[in-house]
């Protein structure tokens, strides 16, 4: 492995958002995720549960409900009043309607997908037809008092059951009268008690509504009657959210205390024709408020306000493989938020809404493994840039110099030219940035600090020059020959200048050739997304990774795989390392040895020594510290190929420096944790 | 008036009281054929009118008194009210400016101070750059739409509702150190708390000391070489 100095970083002080909202689209097995400062993400199941789109946030963009319509197309509205529908192709928001009701606190779309219901703030629900290229106002039902804060279409589109404060209503679709009214009831709790918000309703097909209130119970009707079937007190704080399986025999549960409830409609007695609805499973991964639950086929999945993404499989539906089974836990984004200026031993920090640059510290003392060195030049937060407008920064970048300074918001494309002399800092705007007529999803600098790599729209990635004393310029635009209608998300080139590669969003991996500014060769299609790209600076091999956590290696140069990557095809990777989480975000290569590859996802790193044999499933993929123990010699024997390190987790960022040192970005769970809203107080006995 | 009847009676009896010793020296029975009544009734009457008069007196002093103080209380409110109307009158006269006041030339002196204080705290205000054309007429204010964003206005109305019912009175929160700090002190090996230690205590002068000592070391630099 060799012996490597290792700059623990912990002061990102990066909090993501919590989740608002989620919908799940079983059609496409995605899921597309609302958090609470705008942004949207959406993830592919069938992909290894990969977050391929994101959209950044925006300041005053407060989503309340998502879903999806006619096919594919994702539409959401919130207390802005605005109905609007997602481009998830060009990664922006296609286009807005206001509903004129007030702040929209609940959206469906009916069971053909051709009509949205919208419930507003001044109480009407309003119906909205959805057309090929935009939505229309078709019309309103009758206006009731009280703001509509849910609702939910009958499975035949004829009724509309709508949930408000302390009311429930039913309202025939045709006709638009209300013809069921049913009354909540609050907390008992004396001469004033608070009015009880109806959070979420359901409307089964047989007529039965499912109803969960701020008092903390779940409730079913009878529609017809308006009578109380059944009440389940789930808990002592508010029941948030609520999901119903499309078999309609589970229903899943969200409270504010964190926890999610199942439940299920089984038969009273054994075989027979009677049923209930039983609560059967409890579940507490969330420590804060979840605000959202979807219920796909075989897992319940919640977000809460802890921004955590919890994907529990139900084991009865599960068939077959023991990890499809497994608990998923996401915190951390799919993408890179820290670049790397590795010769100023900069870094370079994405937040939402500002970017800040630190220098790395310094140590003046040597030690042997596992020993912690005294600091003697402690890090330098050197320059904190704020981004201008209520949108959130998309991408960054810095360049390897540390001199240039790049990044994107939905609109438009800032650069930055920074000079660093003798501990003093300055920063200039490039005022004359081309307008790209479309935004920008990932930034590049090359290896020589003379180009800016753009990936856009529709497969493009757009080269710019950058000009020494503070200007910039477009050079060209490099498009793939197979026209593309998705966007380009991840980028790399090469160490000469020669090469630059682009992976978008139809899986595709296209290398240019920069010097004749043409399409030089595509990499073999397969069929799942890419995660990381990277290419060696010394062989120009391009390694791939995926999110089903395959591992590839191509030749440029010679447009064909190495023999490694068939290799590793041929031998097959490792059951552990497989089974991983999260997928791999960076990859990259020390110039000192040519055949090792270092990679990291959120909970370890890994240096790839491409010399040394496979594992096969018999041995342990992690023995590094097993080996530490043997002798030179016996080492030999026992060494394979992935050498995995797991000391420092949860990882946002792995690099390798120059002189033997590594730079790594931790960010601590509880320091998060920290951060959030007040969450439920739970008594426990004995404090 | 009881208190002077039962004065009057008891001067009637100390005017009484003296007058047997001083005749019980000479002869008790002269006394008592005497009518010494009117002498003492006389007396007593001036007693009387005096006491009424003190007492009538102390009660218009009282009155006087009471009135002071209220007259003094009205005036101090009547002064917090001018305060406070202060700033309507500056804008009244703001929006009356371009109308010329001919009216006003012919004030007394005390108004026409008024009116530059009004003027300077205008100026003042105007150097603020308060946009907003406030008439106040009655209990109700008038302000332009365009100033005040409906939608945003909404916006908060809805967010405000959703924090009072999650996080209002009612909810039971509690803060995150607490509610992380409950696995530390239940396990078996007690640990602190898990923001034991509150990084912003003294941030000020932690700041202060870094930056003496740069300065202290740079000094001793310079002195140094």
């Amino acid at each position: 492995m060799g012996e490597f100095q290792v700059h623990r970083v912990r002061f990102f002080a990066y909090v993501p958002a919590g989740i608002r909202c989620l919908a799940h689209s079983p059609r496409s097995a995605r899921l597309a995720l609302a958090r609470t400062d705008g942004a949207l993400e959406v993830y592919n199941f069938a992909a290894n549960y990969f977050q391929e789109k994101g959209i950044p946030g925006h300041e005053t963009r407060t989503t309340e409900a998502l879903c999806w319509a006619a096919g594919d197309r994702l539409f959401g509205a919130g207390l802005g009043g605005d109905i609007s529908e997602y481009d998830l192709e060009k990664l922006r928001v296609k286009y807005s309607l206001d509903g004129f009701g007030g702040p929209i606190w609940s959206m469906a779309a009916d069971p053909s997908g051709t009509q949205l219901a919208v419930g507003c703030e001044d109480g009407s629900v309003k119906l909205f037809q959805v057309l090929p290229d935009k939505i229309q106002f078709e019309r309103s039902l009758d206006r009731q008092k009280g703001r509509i804060m849910s609702l939910s279409w009958h499975p035949s589109g004829t009724h509309i059951a709508v949930g408000s404060i302390d009311l429930l209503r039913v309202f025939d679709v045709k006709s638009g009268h209300a013809i069921q009214r049913i009354l909540v009831d609050r907390r008992p709790q004396g001469l004033y008690s608070r009015e009880c918000v109806v959070w979420s309703v359901a409307f089964l097909s047989d007529g039965t509504i499912v109803s969960s209130d701020s008092v903390g119970k779940v409730q079913f009707w009878d529609s017809e009657k308006g009578t109380l079937l059944e009440t389940h007190p789930v808990s002592s704080s508010a029941v948030l959210c609520l999901a119903v399986s499309e078999e309609e025999d589970s229903i899943v549960v969200g409270t504010s205390e964190g926890a999610v409830y199942q439940f299920q409609l089984l038969p009273v007695k054994w075989g027979s024709a009677e049923s209930k609805w039983v609560r059967t499973k409890p579940f507490q991964h969330h420590t804060h408020d979840v605000r959202a639950v979807a219920h796909s086929a075989t897992a319940l999945i919640s977000g809460g306000l802890d921004a955590q993404l919890v994907i529990r499989p139900l084991m009865e539906r599960v068939h077959g493989k023991g990890y499809d089974a497994a608990l998923r836990k996401f915190t951390f984004p799919h993408r890179r938020l820290v670049s790397c200026a590795r010769k100023a031993r900069l870094l370079l920090f994405q937040f939402p809404q500002h970017l800040e640059l630190w220098r790395l510290g310094a140590t003046n003392s040597a030690g042997k493994d596992g020993d912690i060195l005294p600091v003697s030049r402690a890090p330098e937060h050197l320059l904190q840039l704020k981004s201008k407008g209520p949108e959130h920064i998309c991408c960054s970048c810095i360049s390897l110099c540390g001199s240039w300074i790049a990044y994107s918001t939905a609109s438009r494309l800032h650069l930055h030219r920074v000079h660093l002399e003798n501990g003093s800092v300055s920063v200039k705007r490039v005022s004359k940035v081309p307008k790209l007529l479309c935004s920008a999803h990932q930034l590049l600098c090359s290896a020589d600090s003379t180009s800016l790599f753009v990936a856009s729209d529709q497969g493009a990635v757009h080269v710019l020059k950058l000009l020494e004393p503070g200007g910039c310029g477009h050079l060209q635009t490099l498009r793939p020959n197979s026209g593309s209608a998705q966007a380009v998300y991840l980028l790399a080139a090469s160490a000469d200048g020669d090469w630059l590669a682009a992976a978008g969003g139809d899986w595709e991996i296209n290398v240019y050739s920069l010097r004749h500014f043409k399409p030089h060769c595509t990499v073999p299609a397969y069929n799942c997304a890419v995660t990381a790209l990277a290419i060696h600076p010394v062989t120009n091999n391009l390694v791939i990774t995926h999110s089903d956590q395959q591992v590839f290696e191509f030749s440029i140069p010679d447009r064909e795989y190495t023999t490694w990557s068939r290799k590793v095809q041929q031998h097959g990777l490792h059951k552990g390392w497989l089974e991983r989480d999260t997928p791999i975000t960076h990859i990259t290569f020390n110039p000192k040895q040519p055949a090792h590859i270092l990679l990291h996802d959120t909970h370890m790193f890994c240096i790839l020594d491409k010399s040394l044999p496979l594992p096969d499933d018999a041995t342990p993929l992690m023995n590094q510290t097993a080996l530490k123990q043997l002798s030179e010699k016996a080492r030999r024997g026992y060494a394979h190929a992935f050498k995995i390190c797991k000391k420092y987790q949860p990882l946002l960022f792995v690099d390798l420096l120059e002189e033997g040192s590594l730079v790594v970005v931790e960010r601590p769970l509880m320091d998060i944790k920290t951060q959030l809203p007040p969450p439920v107080q739970q008594k426990k006995f004995g404090t | 008036m009881a208190m002077t009847r039962g004065r009057l009676a008891m001067l009637e009896k100390e005017a009484a009281a003296p007058e047997p010793p001083a005749g019980a020296a000479a002869a008790s029975e002269e006394e008592e054929d005497e009518a010494p009544e009117e002498v003492t009734f006389e007396r007593a009457r001036a007693a009387a009118e005096t006491d009424r008069r003190l007492a009538g007196e102390t009660a218009r002093r009282d009155r006087e008194l009471l009135k002071e103080k209220r007259r003094r209380r009205e005036e101090l409110f009547k002064e917090q009210k001018k305060r406070k109307l202060l700033p309507e009158n500056v804008l009244e006269e703001l929006t009356s400016r371009p109308q010329i006041n001919n009216n006003n030339l012919s004030d007394t002196t005390k108004q026409g101070e008024n009116r530059n204080k009004n003027e300077e705290r205008n100026r003042r205000q105007d150097n603020k750059g308060k946009k907003r054309v406030v008439r106040l007429k009655g209990r109700y204010m008038a302000v332009r739409l365009k100033d005040q964003d409906l939608t945003s206005q909404h916006q908060k109305m809805a967010k405000d509702f959703i924090q009072s019912h999650l996080y209002g009175p009612g909810t039971n929160r509690t803060t995150a150190n607490q509610f992380f700090s409950f696995a530390n002190k239940k396990s078996p090996v007690k640990k602190a708390a898990v923001q034991f230690v509150n990084k912003s205590w003294g941030k000020e002068k932690k700041q202060k000391a870094t930056h003496f000592k740069k300065r202290w070391m740079s000094m001793k630099m310079v002195s140094s070489v």
